[in-house]
């Protein structure tokens, strides 16, 4: 997979084309749309669309695609900060500080510093996507069932800094997550667990329900209960951040793209947890870490940016091995085969014009999307205003038609407002909510890449020491729960959740 | 469960409930063979971590003394405003399937929204109009998404 200007020059010849701009566009729009609409997820987005492309010619159909993903990306931050809402588990982080700062009246900064992160981060991923390909797509493969592991495992430290204060508490959301995720079969033998014989519980628990439950359910509850008359009742002042809030997010923005970008490559590290370990990052670095969950514009920024680099690297072991890193990478693999082009090294030979004419439209794509998404930050922030005895049983239809949506089963709504009533009282009593969210999206990928490690290894978990990237990991993570641990001896105070119940 | 120290030790003794509780229900799954991670582990870990960090949660709270702050609990009308949301909400999923999509829409909506601002029952009644008919034209027929259309739109 080899660089060559003139090949991007003709790439970007080809998306230049005014066939090719137009459905560009379309894909950035409809993506857009899909990314806030309940429901319809960037994965069913695409599928639904794959058959009616079958008009287009290849580029243009696969450009559209591509735009409807990273436009899907885009869009899915806008539920998170207005309403709290977030529909994908990779907005989680973005709801935490979104959202307050949209209670704070500042909706606006919040929606335009995500468009503005994800603009940079796309960008910037899209050049190293552009230059660094070949290399990058190496070492993707160097990554085997221990090194996921351990990957996985340091993103369940990051437990310890959700939590803040209140450790126990943190580790008792962890543990409750983990337990909804165990529910239903187990991904190694089949075997059911935790179902007590009935089979609706044979399929599981979808962290969808979950995080929709957590977040949603309990919010529109909390805002009930206080008679609240709109999300924000202060006056909004600025739609846009000001040029010191982009300066304040500007590192933030490029290490963001950096932790999303390269995590972005491995199959099976998804945005859900490339945002938390972004966010994560942020947090830890500030100099005000006090601020993450009240409202701090980089706890914006980091995930936003992280989920756009993720997206963008993802298209790397797609073209370069023909190996789908997310379900959404899976369903464009699809429509590169449904126009008889097999992604793998013999892409780049075989299909040069293709190749750099679909990473020349993405460089389009983000500008487009930028220009799209800027001018609508108003009419999103105004939903803030929106009196709440109409936009709480809005949410709840949201909710609703998301969650029913999974598998159209209303057994996962039942679980989000089990979830919801739970998120309720976990927020009354002072216990954090995003250790039970992270913890749910990784369960599954924890104990499948444990299993397979240990078949490796023929049951030794010393696999995990002797491997030198699973060794790093590994030792970040135990020196995170550690340096935790310390905290909490030495603190000796209450349990006090960081992220503030109300 | 009035203030924060007696609802952490509270929370903590549930907790430790629940954790017993999933160790007890792991003895119940099948086992693996050799050198496969049996599917009782990671159940096994979670009961143990909710048995102990519940437990510690209690005592840790209990042998803590200072200031202990009040829980924002909300009055009576507070309550049965949740209970009424609640409950509605839950109709509101058992008369999905049933009625469908549009029309449990429309009367979620119309009930959720009178209820919570009593005096504009047009207004109720308009968006759950508007919100039941956009949801049958954009979820059902245009995306052709599997939610039941109900009797109303059938056949």
């Amino acid at each position: 997979m080899g660089f060559s200007f003139d090949y991007l020059l003709q790439g970007f010849a080809t998306a230049l084309t005014f066939q090719n701009l137009f459905w560009a566009l379309v894909g950035c729009f409809i993506g857009t749309l899909v990314g806030v609409l309940p429901g319809i997820g960037p994965v069913s987005g695409i599928a639904i669309l794959l058959p009616l492309t079958t008009v287009l010619p290849p580029t243009s159909a696969i450009i559209m695609m591509a735009a409807i993903y990273y436009g899907a990306m885009y869009g899915g931050s806008t539920t998170a900060i207005v309403v709290n809402i977030p529909g994908e588990a990779s907005s989680v982080p973005t709801a935490i500080d979104g959202y307050e700062m949209a209670k704070q009246g500042k909706a606006g900064p919040a929606l335009a510093i995500s468009a503005i992160s994800s603009f940079v981060a796309g960008t910037l991923s899209v050049i190293a996507l552009t230059f660094f390909a070949p290399m990058l797509a190496e070492f993707a493969v160097v990554f085997g069932p221990p090194e996921y592991f351990a990957l996985m495992f340091m993103g369940l430290s990051l437990v310890i800094s959700l939590s803040g204060r209140a450790l126990l508490k943190g580790l008792i959301s962890m543990a409750l997550g983990l337990g909804a995720a165990l529910i239903g079969q187990d991904p190694l033998t089949g075997a059911a667990r935790l179902t007590f014989g009935t089979v609706t519980l044979n399929a599981g628990v979808d962290f969808i329900s979950v995080i929709v439950g957590l977040f949603a359910i309990s919010e529109v509850m909390i805002n009930v209960e206080q008679r609240i008359t709109a999300i924000s009742e202060l006056e909004i002042s600025n739609w846009m951040p000001t040029w010191a809030d982009i300066k304040q997010c500007g590192w933030t923005m490029i290490r963001a793209t950096g932790v999303g970008f390269f995590l972005g490559l491995l199959p099976g590290c998804a945005p859900s947890v490339t945002t938390f370990v972004a966010y994560d990052l942020e947090k830890r670095l500030s100099k005000h870490p006090e601020r993450f969950g009240k409202g701090a514009i980089e706890g914006v920024a980091a995930p936003e940016a992280a989920n756009n680099a993720t997206s963008t690297s993802g298209f790397i072991p797609l073209f370069a091995f023909g190996l789908p890193t997310a379900p959404s990478m899976a369903v464009l693999l699809g429509g590169l085969m449904m126009y008889g082009l097999q992604p793998g090294p013999m892409l780049f030979q075989q299909n040069p014009q293709f190749v750099w004419a679909v990473i020349a439209s993405m460089y389009i794509g983000n500008v487009m999307l930028l220009i799209l998404n800027l001018p609508l930050v108003g009419m999103w922030a105004k939903i803030c205003k929106i009196p709440f005895y109409i936009l709480g049983p809005m949410i709840v239809f949201c909710a609703m038609v998301g969650t029913y949506s999974i598998r159209f089963q209303p057994f996962d709504v039942w679980v989000m407002l089990l979830f919801g009533v739970l998120g309720y009282f976990m927020r009354k009593l002072g216990f954090p909510v995003a250790p039970m969210v992270l913890a749910s999206v990784l369960a599954q990928m924890l104990e499948t890449a444990l299993g397979q490690s240990l078949l490796i290894s023929q049951g030794s978990p010393l696999i995990f020491f002797t491997r030198p990237i699973s060794a790093v990991f590994m030792a970040l993570a135990l020196l995170s729960i550690g340096r935790g641990i310390w905290a909490q001896v030495r603190a000796k105070a209450p349990e006090i959740a960081l992220e503030d119940p109300d | 469960m009035k203030t924060q120290r007696a609802a952490d030790i509270t929370a903590g003794c549930l907790v430790a409930l629940i954790g017993i509780f999933v160790l007890s229900a792991s003895t119940w799954i099948s086992e693996a063979g050799v050198h496969r991670l049996s599917p009782r582990t990671f159940p096994y870990v979670v009961g143990c971590l909710l048995l102990l960090c519940g437990a510690g949660l209690a005592l840790k709270t209990w042998s803590l003394r200072g200031e202990d702050p009040a829980i924002a609990w909300p009055d009576r009308e507070g309550v049965r405003t949740i209970v009424v949301s609640l409950v509605s909400l839950a109709g509101y999923i058992a008369l999905m399937n049933p009625l469908g999509l549009p029309l449990s829409t429309f009367l979620y909506l119309t009930f959720a929204i009178w209820y919570l601002n009593r005096s504009r029952w047009w207004m109720a009644l308009t968006i759950g109009l508007i919100t039941g008919g956009i949801s049958y034209v954009l979820f059902i027929r245009l995306l052709g998404l599997s939610f039941p259309a109900g009797f109303l739109f059938e056949g």
